[in-house]
């Protein structure tokens, strides 16, 4: 007797506890539950595997670029060896995230190849078109002014396809104009050489408005190796009419020329402006993906999930309703086929719901609504043990067995077949926490949870309630256990 | 109370029973392969074959107004820029017109921003709070295809394995045909859920066969282990020691899933709308385990 006291107070103290850590250390609701956006970022590698370096460098580029955004309380963390995964709670708009983040952001600069002035000049003007097409076509297509304009951009890019000597394979309008663009981007970086000055040479970016007109510019200040290396590329075309591009993915954003009063010594001071007519938004963007640096490998957006915040309190409302009738009615379930035991086992599940939160704030686990569903199944199933135990109890009792022996060997002799029980539906949450995706992990954490600490609440701590109970004399008669009078003895 | 299954008597009716359910399963997923627009063995959902899937509250001053979607489709068609997606969109309105919700090919986040910003503009105002948006792209749901399917395949290696393990042979063989039967029954149902009803299976659809078979097996060790039990002290004949241990522990499994039905039965009817099918997969699930483990499985092990 001593010593179930000894559980007795254990169990209250460990009530306790839960009860002073869900106080202290609330529980963390997952996206769908208070609303916001998950993104997965998906490395993209050509050949083999992703290694943990490039998974670690992808991931600090990206919490830079993040922390520069200034989205609050975002929360990045990696997923499966190639995966990223970015939470960004609350009413933030994805759209921005998955722009600045996409792209690899690698900042190239190039010195133009010695007699290509004539091409390239052609090449700026057809991009010119190019690019007056594509806004044209947006326009027009806001406006839905009519169906001629089609017909007219259809011509112009023609006429230039014609002049590049090539032919667009997209289906739709829109996507050919983004073709030949790309096409024509591709053109003019090719009329570059490469230089060994690169984003990796800058130690800091910033963006300003131009004095002159509306338009934004972006500064670049490099470390002093950097500082350099652009003093020696200036150098050499200085004067000459070879251009300096600065191409960002591939894309040329700036070509300019380098005057030849800078002929001796390069463009010195170890910093650089790029206007290439930036609005303050693109100026931003483009500052945040440079202090970040770039992406050694590049990443796609596979994934957006977004949840309004007003439907996320409804899932918890909903999830609430869903635990509490579960609760109730199983409890009716079992105080109708058990009368004490079934009360016991009520007040184990009380128990168990209060381990089961307190549990999830100390690791923590983040709750989500598979989660929550793991949890209402695991409410079933940590009473599965229950009635193991008592059905067995209740044999004891029909073969006339005493109250105290009954109920001794009933925990007994149950205990083999639910340990054994478990241990299939714990295969199965484990299976699903090591390949499950982010959703399913958080079913396969609270049912597993669940499942072990069932263990405890439904073998100890029913059994050391129901030992209190029969200290009471009035507690101990036969029928309270029993729904039908018809036992022998 | 004492219970009197009679299993003995009706072996064949049990067996028979099985049969038809599982011919019935197959040819749900047969017809499903072969004779629908997806060709698939089920209906995989968005998170299997990528897509955006928008749902969206109407703000409305009391009932809202009655729409037909063809007529909203025709006025996106006119604004958008993409013609592409917007001849694969689907567009139903729910909960008294005010719920939309919309299915469409895998879009950039740029495009479903658009997509909102032009339903804003036909049938809004809309209730930005009440969103729920999924974009997957296709290439991530071909792997979680294979994630789920590996899941599914190592989980059940693991379970063969334990019951391989602790029982001999042929209780093995028995319990491992139960689960098969009970996984098929509930893959068949939701093949047929597919092919009337355009039910979809997600992710979660995978979780609830894995849950399942763990559940189903656990049942059935119960009664086989029962039987063991009753087989080494009982004196009666083979087949009368079965019966009489099937209804020993006929109590203690109906009991058990009942409890474990009742809290999936609240999901169902109080739980959000994405928990729904996987609410009843799971309860479906529980419900065939039951009675292969109390029936199916003891009569195989019946001898004539």
């Amino acid at each position: 007797m001593k010593r179930r006291q000894g559980w007795l107070f254990f169990i209250i103290f460990l009530l306790t506890l839960s009860v002073y850590l869900l106080i202290n250390y609330p529980l963390q609701l997952g996206l769908d539950l208070q609303g916001g956006s998950q993104l997965t970022l998906q490395i993209i590698k050509e050949e083999g595997k992703v290694t943990s370096d490039e998974l670690e460098a992808v991931n600090s580029v990206i919490d830079k670029r993040v922390n520069n955004l200034g989205v609050s309380e975002s929360n990045l963390q990696t997923l499966g060896g190639d995966q990223l995964i970015l939470e960004l709670p609350g009413e933030q708009n994805p759209l921005v995230a998955s722009r600045v983040l996409g792209k690899t952001a690698l900042l190239e600069f190039r010195t133009q190849k010695e007699g290509t002035s004539t091409d390239l000049k052609t090449l700026q003007l057809l991009r010119l078109s190019i690019k007056e097409l594509i806004e044209q076509y947006s326009f027009e297509e806001k406006n839905q002014n009519n169906d001629n304009f089609l017909k007219v951009i259809q011509d112009d890019l023609e006429d230039i396809e014609q002049e590049l000597n090539y032919s667009s394979t997209s289906n739709d309008l829109y996507g050919k104009l983004i073709e030949i663009k790309k096409y024509v981007d591709k053109e003019i970086t090719n009329l570059f050489i490469k230089t060994d000055l690169s984003g990796k040479d800058l130690i800091n970016a910033g963006r300003r408005q131009e004095q002159t007109n509306s338009n934004w510019e972006v500064l670049l200040t490099f470390s002093n190796s950097g500082g350099e290396k652009f003093a020696e590329i200036t150098k050499s075309i200085a004067g000459t009419n070879q251009l300096l591009a600065i191409i960002l993915d591939g894309e040329s954003i700036s070509e300019a020329s380098v005057g030849n009063q800078f002929a001796s010594t390069g463009i010195t001071g170890g910093s650089a402006t790029i206007s290439g007519n930036f609005s303050a938004e693109n100026a931003r963007e483009l500052e945040v993906q440079l202090k970040g640096g770039s992406l050694p490998l590049p990443i796609e957006i596979v994934e957006t999930n977004t949840i309004g915040a007003l439907l996320g309190s409804k899932n918890i409302l909903k999830s609430l309703y869903a635990a509490i009738s579960g609760l109730i009615f199983v409890g009716i379930f079992m105080i109708f086929n058990y009368r004490i035991l079934g009360f016991v086992s009520v007040l184990s599940l009380v128990l168990y719901g209060f381990f089961n939160l307190a549990l999830y704030s100390l690791i923590p686990v983040t709750l989500t609504l598979p989660g929550i569903s793991g949890l209402i199944l695991s409410i079933g199933m940590a009473v599965d043990a229950n009635i193991l135990i008592f059905e067995r109890i209740r044999e004891e009792l029909y073969d006339g067995n005493t109250l105290t022996r009954s109920i001794d060997s009933g925990f007994q002799r149950a205990n083999s077949s639910i340990v054994d029980g478990h241990i299939t539906t714990l295969l199965s949450c484990f299976v699903l926490f090591l390949l499950g995706t982010n959703f399913v992990k958080g079913f396969a954490a609270t049912l597993g949870i669940g499942v072990l600490i069932s263990l405890f609440t439904a073998l100890n701590c029913s059994k050391t309630i129901l030992r209190f109970f029969t200290t009471y004399q009035s507690l101990r008669q036969k029928n309270l256990y029993l729904p039908k009078n018809n036992f022998s003895n | 109370m004492k219970y009197n299954l009679e299993l003995i008597k009706n072996k064949r009716k049990i067996i028979s029973f099985s049969t038809f359910l599982i011919l019935l399963s197959l040819l749900g997923i047969l017809y499903s392969t072969f004779n629908t627009s997806y060709k698939k063995p089920i209906n995989l959902g968005m998170d299997f074959v990528g897509g955006n899937e928008l749902r969206i509250e109407r703000v409305c001053e009391e009932e809202c107004s009655n729409l037909s979607p063809d007529s909203v489709l025709e006025n996106l068609r006119e604004i958008s820029s993409n013609k592409n997606f917007i001849n694969n969109i689907k567009l139903q309105f729910q909960n008294k017109n005010k719920l939309i919700s919309i299915r469409t090919p895998y879009l950039s986040i740029e495009e479903s921003n658009n997509l909102i910003n032009n339903l804003d503009n036909i049938i809004g105002p809309l209730n930005y709070e009440s969103k729920d948006s999924r974009l997957i792209g296709p290439k991530l749901g071909k792997r979680l295809l294979t994630n789920c399917v590996t899941s599914l395949l190592v989980s059940l290696f693991a379970i063969s394995l334990y019951i391989t393990i602790r029982f001999d042979k042929k209780y093995a063989l028995f319990a491992l045909l139960a689960l098969f039967h009970d996984l098929l029954i509930v893959f068949g149902i939701f093949s047929w859920l597919g092919i009337i009803l355009s039910v979809e299976v997600n992710s979660l659809f995978a979780v609830s066969l894995l849950t399942i078979a763990g559940y189903s097996v656990n049942d059935t060790v119960v009664i086989f282990d029962r039987i063991r039990e009753n087989l080494k002290s009982k004196e009666d004949g083979y087949n009368e020691t079965i019966q009489l241990s099937v209804n020993e522990s006929f109590r203690r499994t109906t009991f058990t899933s009942i409890t474990t039905l009742i809290p999936l039965l609240s999901i169902i009817l109080f739980g959000s709308y994405s928990l729904f099918w996987f609410s009843l997969a799971l309860s479906l699930g529980i419900i065939v385990g039951s009675y292969s483990s109390i029936l199916l499985a003891p009569s195989l092990l019946l001898k004539d």
